[in-house]
């Protein structure tokens, strides 16, 4: 019998060998402390420049009047053109923008967390700002959206959504301690991983200033000038100013697949040089082209390829789909460097840099601030600046601006309303660039009024994105608590 | 000529035996006194017999001196003298004890096992059952065969996936460990040793399949084992003369059951005929004949009739699948050694033009005693290439118009021909391409070599202990090339050339150390082992791709543009355990067992990685306990059985406590570096998950054992689950690992199997098992109320798992839909609704084999009750106008069937008057996305397997010394199938991606199969 206890012994010492189980590093990923910030922080900007300039652009180049499909793209886009809210916030067929918004939070708050610790001010500020960008967005597509409990990870499960006009106060202030933070940051070292200004912090305050100042004329229409004025008091008391060169991001885009400019391969050519389907499909609507050649928009024939002479939009929402009128042949398709034999209009080159915002959004939200009194300057000028930006950017010439804006229908010294001209101006400035702002001027002023779909049976406009069915899955209580859930409920800051 | 020989020659010597014939009279009971009817009663050596009748008496002629064996089901046969007078002789029979009593199990660690022993339910299935419908995968081969066990094929490519779920859904994570296994799926074990898959060995060389139900009765087999165990037994060789067998089986397969599609209208847009849009928004149908596409280079304009042709046009797109087994085993032994050896191959062709796949299965099984060691080895080795092409041809299939011809665009090579892509009718992309350019030009080719080997050491230390050690390995190497080929073309008509090599290596090795130890003291037995496992997993996957290439033809990643693809993955996960089982028996007729097992895992951490779980169960023989029972004349065998047992389990992959950043959005850029973390938020406290089982069960033989009726209960409860959370996106993360959740599931099994017709030359069984299966999430993560599985399937608290949970329409209290006053319209509810669970509820299989002389005549039924199903490939079908209810209403506005209107006071009135706003492309894309309409009951009854087969009679094979035994079948699966009225999309067995009722856009509709099969022994 004693041998079979010894036996069973045995067995037990066999399985005690522990050291036999230590296999659990994983051999094929580093984890967060394997990486230095700079490594996580460029991660988290490339992530947050292709929201932007991929599916949050490509919602606004729809809804705000720039892009339609021709004919062969009838079936693309479906939803956008017909305002489908549920397929929109559908997992399958949707638009994740809350799902990608709330992801990029969390980079960000995990480089602030991270940098906290270390008392890395330029990594706090950073990842501040950027914070403070996301959650001005999901606010502008949602409306009521969580705060102070997102971004938490399992400490808050289900958080607690806030009221639009809270989370912006926050997100502005948000950004206002991550200027704070960024002025304390010592000399950064040069490889910091900040594809965006490469390690300059006067760079980055400027943008951050610029973006509360968007966040604060998104508000112009409430009335809560108080408020609105404590802030700009704490922008001019800073005393950087506002950002005069683009906010873009330049990780060092490759002429290879997934690693060219997004913008480029996505709407433009791939690796080899093949048109992409939507460069195929996607054409200006009717209303920008006859809009630019009112104003003899010297733009129009760098950004758009002309037939016959000519240039022919679409009409967005497909609803004469069939006519041979708006076949893919006899519509105008844009122009690019390919086409062009050079640098031109949207298309440049496959390494040109991602606008997260360019320098005449910012001079044309001055100009708006100007001219309502909020800041100094001219807001003239400033307007002007904006225009010659925009033209510098598209590769059209300096002389053919200064004609361009003595015209009377582009001077802003002529103009009847000045803010709505600011807001035209603005919306053929950002064409294709962020072109969501044309879909938030207009629902905060209504302009331009560029017409809503033509798709049969679809009647009034969208106002936000309904809460994505991911979140009605987890977080409905929240969901529920907020209301109207429809895509055509006014956000707090709509008129 | 031959035969009518040889039935002279018979005829011959009966009428020389006829000459001193005497009658004999005989009387057939049991040790009772109980007459047995049906009892036959052969002459020994000659072709001829009585049967008993309804009082046991038989009477035939006989001469002196002749052989009577006289046998019944269940009973010993009995063998006498004839008597020389016709004095009435007394025969009892002895019942067969080994018949039922000592039914043996492959029990846990393949040990064998008396069925009386066992407090838990299993079932076998043998070889001639499992083969019944000659599957290619020996899984297919259980469908609707065992109480409980629900398979699931998931298309009908070749080479199918399968899915495999014994007693219900239990856990909510949809893979789990290094195998990436399904956690609801049993453990497979083969020989005694778990591997991996079992969908590729050859059927033919399984002996039985032991299905041990639940984690009770695969207790010591521990985590894997919860869900219970296919125990495969492999053939092995007998004592005595080799036997060669041979066989082939050739089947064809043909493509039914195509979703419904409106034949009324053909291509263009908003009524408006266009050549070049494949979508069906044109006019009505009128059969003129009218340009299709753009004119090709030469100048000709192609046509096509504006019709719907009479056949559906989409069969044009398939062909009849050719799938031939040919088979040959050897196999004998003398004393001390046996041996079995059997090769296979296989050769499908699948009805999607050129999907190919081959397998080549060899195997070597030998046994050889030394004395008191006892050894056996078993090697397998498998070869399975696959060369198909992936989803593509039918996707684009069932968005075409009604009138396309598939001939047409055959032939794309040529410049000229409307096939070419540059001339193709729709210059769209991705799965709308011609077909055949799809078939021809995207290829996904593997070569996957299983080995599989195992040695096996019983020493007999003394007359109540034995040793054993097991050694078992299986290692799967896949090395694969998928490719497109480049066809430079413009715009959307462009095909980018690519090419990505793989290779997926994975290995196992698996060893128990067991000793083993039985005792009886008077009354008593005792049966006892203590064992010792380990266990270690390794995989290697590796790519090398280049998604650019510059020339078609040239697969080769050097000749590309851009970047080099790839990466590699290594995972190894380690496992220990110790093990105990000891069964004390009481008179042969009660039983307590009592098992144990501590697991250490290397994917949990060191804290929380050792675990231990008990269970104990109990069996009693009531038909031997009690005397009334034992005497009772239609009562033959009764046995209870109860067990409760709890085991632990762990479902996580390697190196899931911490969370990995990894390069993405086409980092690395050069030198740039950027990192993200994962979105999946990891958790290093994770713990061990516990389900706890209760059965009881009743197995009971009738009538002289010719009726088995098996029932049984099983509660499990699967508490604190490790899953994947889905979490609110606002936490900034898409998923959490957790401990939450919990689900309990019962299942009510019932079977019964017995001989309706039973004489010398026929008999018809008969069977049927139903299964009703009812498991409840009782919570989820925190207070979440529902989760999703996958798409449209969710876990919600208090509703089985998973259930149809989707967007609809808004609806009056009578379930009428609300349309909406303004636009005619119906409305989408805010809120999704719940249609019910995914899984079938009630499953019956019925079987039933008849035999008459050298036929047999075999069916099986299967049928599945009460679940839904949800196809994607519905939605397109609307968008693209192939959907019949956008034809139904002449593509007008129209007033929406059954619907209502909300009146002010909350009320509703019916809608005689509102019409839709419209009927065309936009108002149905947006029907379409309302996912009801895309869900449907999932109910079928359909004939799975159909064998009618021939054994030559030995008296025609008698002159000839070389074929032993030859058989020839006609053999059938799915050969039709009922399904429930609302599915007009196809077969609800199939699914998509594990997920039960779901079936997806790309899934190739369901086939059926038939042919013949020819069987030879030497």
């Amino acid at each position: 019998m004693k041998r079979y206890i010894s036996f069973i012994y045995l067995l037990f010492t066999l399985a005690s060998c522990e050291g036999f189980l230590d296999v659990n590093e994983n051999p094929n990923a580093p984890i967060a402390s394997n990486l230095p910030l700079s490594a996580k922080l460029s991660g988290a900007l490339v992530s947050t420049s292709n929201q932007e300039t991929l599916q949050i652009n490509q919602i606004g180049g729809f809804w705000g009047g720039y892009w339609g499909t021709n004919n062969d793209g009838t079936n693309l886009f479906f939803d956008l053109k017909t305002y489908n809210g549920p397929s929109l916030r559908s997992q399958r067929e949707g638009i994740p923008v809350w799902e990608n918004g709330f992801n990029n939070i969390l980079f960000f708050r995990l480089i602030q967390e991270e940098a906290e610790l270390s008392s890395n001010h330029f990594y706090v500020g950073t990842s501040k700002v950027m914070q403070g960008w996301l959650f001005l967005r999901l606010v502008d597509f949602y409306g009521n959206i969580p705060f102070d409990e997102a971004g938490q990870g399992n400490e808050k499960l289900q958080p607690r959504y806030e009221d639009g006009q809270v989370v912006y106060q926050k997100a502005i202030n948000l950004i206002t301690s991550g200027i704070a933070d960024l002025k304390q940051a010592g000399p950064v070292p040069a490889t910091n991983g900040d594809v965006m200004f490469n390690g300059n912090v006067d760079s980055w305050i400027k943008f951050a200033n610029t973006v509360k100042l968007r966040a604060l004329l998104r508000q112009s229409e409430l009335g809560n000038e108080a408020y609105i004025q404590e802030q700009l008091a704490l922008i001019s008391q800073e005393g950087s100013g506002f950002i005069q060169h683009h906010a873009q991001v330049n990780p060092g885009y490759l002429n290879t697949a997934g690693k060219m400019n997004p913008f480029w391969e996505t709407y433009y050519r791939d690796v080899q040089g093949n048109a992409t389907a939507n460069y195929q499909n996607l054409r200006p609507t009717e209303f920008l082209i006859s809009q630019m050649q009112d104003r003899n928009d010297p733009r129009l024939s760098r950004l758009y390829q002309a037939i016959d002479g000519e240039y022919k939009g679409v009409v967005f929402g497909n609803s004469d789909a069939g006519n041979p009128k708006y076949d893919r042949v006899n519509t105008s398709a844009f122009l690019g460097a390919v086409e062009n034999g050079g640098p031109t209009g949207l298309f440049r080159s496959f390494n040109q840099p991602s606008i997260v915002m360019s320098s005449f959004e910012s001079f044309f939200l001055q100009a708006e601030a100007a001219q309502r009194g909020w800041i100094g300057g001219s807001a003239s000028d400033l307007y002007n600046q904006a225009i010659q930006e925009s033209f510098q950017l598209l590769t059209v010439p300096a002389m053919e601006a200064t004609a361009y804006l003595s015209q009377q229908e582009v001077a802003l010294e002529r103009a009847e309303d000045p803010i709505r001209r600011i807001i035209e101006q603005k919306w053929l400035a950002l064409n294709s660039i962020s072109s969501i702002e044309a879909w938030n001027d207009y629902r905060r002023l209504g302009w331009p009024e560029f017409p809503a779909t033509a798709a049969s049976g679809v009647v009034g406009r969208p106002n936000r994105l309904m809460y994505p069915e991911t979140e009605r899955g987890t977080n409905l209580e929240q969901v529920l608590a907020q209301g109207n859930d429809m895509i055509n409920e006014k956000i707090w800051w709509s008129r | 000529m031959k035969n009518v020989l040889l039935f002279t020659v018979l005829f011959f010597q009966f009428g020389l035996s006829y000459a001193q014939r005497v009658h004999v009279n005989g009387r057939v009971t049991d040790e009772d006194g109980f007459a047995l009817p049906g009892a036959t009663v052969q002459i020994k050596g000659t072709p001829t017999t009585s049967v008993t009748d309804h009082n046991g008496l038989f009477r035939m002629y006989a001469e002196p001196e002749q052989l009577l064996e006289i046998r019944f089901m269940g009973f010993l046969p009995h063998t006498l003298q004839a008597p020389a007078d016709e004095k009435l002789v007394e025969i009892i029979l002895r019942e067969d004890a080994t018949m039922l009593n000592e039914v043996v199990v492959t029990g846990a660690l393949g040990i064998k096992r008396a069925a009386r022993e066992m407090g838990a339910s299993a079932q076998v299935i043998e070889n001639e059952n499992l083969n019944q419908g000659k599957p290619v995968n020996p899984i297919l081969g259980l469908s609707s065969k065992v109480a409980g066990l629900r398979i699931n094929m998931y298309d009908s490519k070749v080479d199918p996936d399968v899915q495999v779920i014994l007693r219900g859904t239990r856990s909510l994570q949809r893979t789990s460990g290094i195998d990436g296994r399904n956690p609801n799926a049993p453990i497979y074990v083969v020989d005694g040793v778990p591997i991996p898959n079992i969908s590729r060995l050859n059927p033919n060389d399984i002996e039985s399949i032991t299905v041990l139900k639940g984690a009770n009765a695969a207790a010591l087999y521990g985590s894997e084992g919860v869900n219970g165990a296919l125990m495969i037994t492999t053939k092995t060789g007998k004592k005595g003369a080799g036997t060669v067998r041979v066989s082939n089986t050739t089947m064809f397969s043909q493509v039914y059951m195509l979703p419904e599609a409106q034949t009324q209208y053909g291509q263009g847009m908003n009524g408006i005929y266009s050549p070049t849009t494949f979508e069906s928004w044109g006019p009505a149908f009128d059969g003129s004949m009218r340009d299709f596409g753009a004119p090709l280079p030469d100048g000709t304009q192609p046509q096509l009739r504006f019709a719907a042709p009479e056949r559906d046009n989409r069969l044009g797109l398939f062909q009849t699948g050719v799938n031939t087994q040919n088979d040959i085993s050897f196999s004998g032994g003398d004393d001390n050694s046996t041996y079995f050896m059997s090769a296979q191959h296989v050769h499908q062709q699948g009805i999607i033009p050129e999907d190919v796949n081959n397998r080549l299965g060899l195997r070597f099984n030998g046994t050889r005693r030394f004395g008191k060691l006892h050894t056996s080895y078993n090697v397998n080795y498998i070869n399975n290439k696959n060369d198909v092409t992936p989803d593509g041809p039918w996707i684009g299939a069932y968005r075409y118009p009604a009138n396309f011809d598939f001939d047409m665009v055959k032939e794309w090579q040529n410049p000229n021909a409307p096939g070419n892509p540059n001339n193709y009718f729709i210059p769209n992309g991705s799965w709308l391409r011609n077909p055949y350019f799809l078939i021809d030009n995207i290829r996904n080719v593997s070569e996957e070599q299983i080995l599989n080997f195992k040695v096996d050491f019983n020493y007999q230390l003394s007359e109540k202990v034995n040793v054993i050690y097991r050694l078992g390995h299986y290692t799967s190497n896949t090395n694969g090339r998928n490719t497109v080929n480049k066809f430079q073309a413009e715009g959307t008509r462009n095909t980018n050339g690519s090419v990505n090599d793989f290779t997926n290596h994975y290995s196992r090795w698996n060893g128990d150390l067991i000793l083993q130890y039985r005792e009886n003291f008077g009354d008593f037995s005792l049966q006892a082992l203590a064992g010792q496992n380990f266990r270690t997993d390794y995989r290697k996957d590796h790519n090398l791709a280049a998604n650019n290439l510059l020339y078609s033809d040239i697969f080769n990643q050097s000749s590309r543009v851009g970047e080099l693809a790839g990466g590699s993955s290594i995972m190894e996960q380690r496992a220990l355990a110790v093990y105990g089982e000891a069964v004390f028996g009481y008179k042969d007729y009660l039983y307590l067992n009592l098992t144990g097992r501590n697991d250490w895992v290397s994917v949990l951490s060191p804290q929380n990685r050792s675990y231990f779980y008990p269970g104990v169960s109990t069996s009693f023989i009531a038909s031997d306990a009690w005397s009334l029972l034992k005497h009772s004349s239609q009562i033959s065998y009764t046995k209870f059985y109860a067990s409760w047992n709890q085991t632990g389990n762990v479902t996580l992959n390697p190196y899931q406590l911490n969370n990995p950043y990894s390069q993405n959005n086409g980092f690395p850029f050069g030198n740039s570096i950027g990192f993200l973390p994962g979105l999946a938020n990891p958790n290093p406290n994770i713990m061990p998950e516990f389900v706890t089982s209760y059965e009881a069960g009743l197995n009971v033989g009738l009538f002289k054992h010719r009726v088995y009726l098996d029932a049984t209960y099983v509660f499990s409860d699967a508490d604190g689950q490790i899953s994947n959370a889905n979490v609110s996106r606002a936490t900034g993360y898409n998923s959490m690992l957790v401990n939450a959740g919990r689900m309990t599931s019962e299942v009510l099994g019932f079977s019964i199997q017995g001989d309706v017709i039973r004489t010398l030359n026929s008999r018809w069984n008969l069977g049927a098992n139903y299964t009703h299966t009812k498991n409840i999430v009782r919570e989820l993560y925190g207070d979440a109320q529902f989760r999703q599985n996958f798409r449209q399937s969710y876990a919600i608290v208090g509703e089985a798992f998973p259930s149809l949970w989707l967007s609809d329409y808004e609806r009056d209290p009578q379930g009428r839909v609300v349309v909406d006053a303004d636009s005619g319209d119906p409305i989408v509810a805010t809120d999704n609704a719940l249609l019910g669970t995914l899984v079938p509820p009630h499953m019956i299989g019925i079987n039933s084999l008849v035999e008459y002389k050298g036929f047999s005549f075999g069916l099986q039924f299967d049928w599945r009750m009460g679940g839904w199903f949800y196809s994607e490939t519905v939605p397109p079908m609307y968008e693209h106008g192939t959907h019949p209810e956008t034809a139904r209403y002449g593509r007008e506005p129209f007033i929406w069937p059954n619907s209502v209107v909300a009146t002010e006071g909350g009320g509703f009135v019916e809608n005689d008057y509102l019409l839709t706003s419209g009927g065309g492309k936009e108002f149905w894309s947006r029907q379409g996305a309302v996912q009801s309409n895309t869900a449907a009951r999932g109910d079928f009854f359909k004939l799975r397997e159909l064998n009618i087969a021939y054994a030559l009679p030995s008296s025609l094979l008698g002159r000839q010394k070389a074929i032993k035994e030859a058989s020839i079948a006609f053999v059938a699966n799915n050969l039709f199938i009922i399904t429930h009225s609302s599915n007009k999309i196809g077969d609800p067995e199939y699914l998509y991606n594990n997920t039960d009722g779901y079936y997806s856009f790309r899934q190739v509709p369901p086939m059926r199969n038939f042919g013949f099969n020819v069987n030879l022994q030497f």
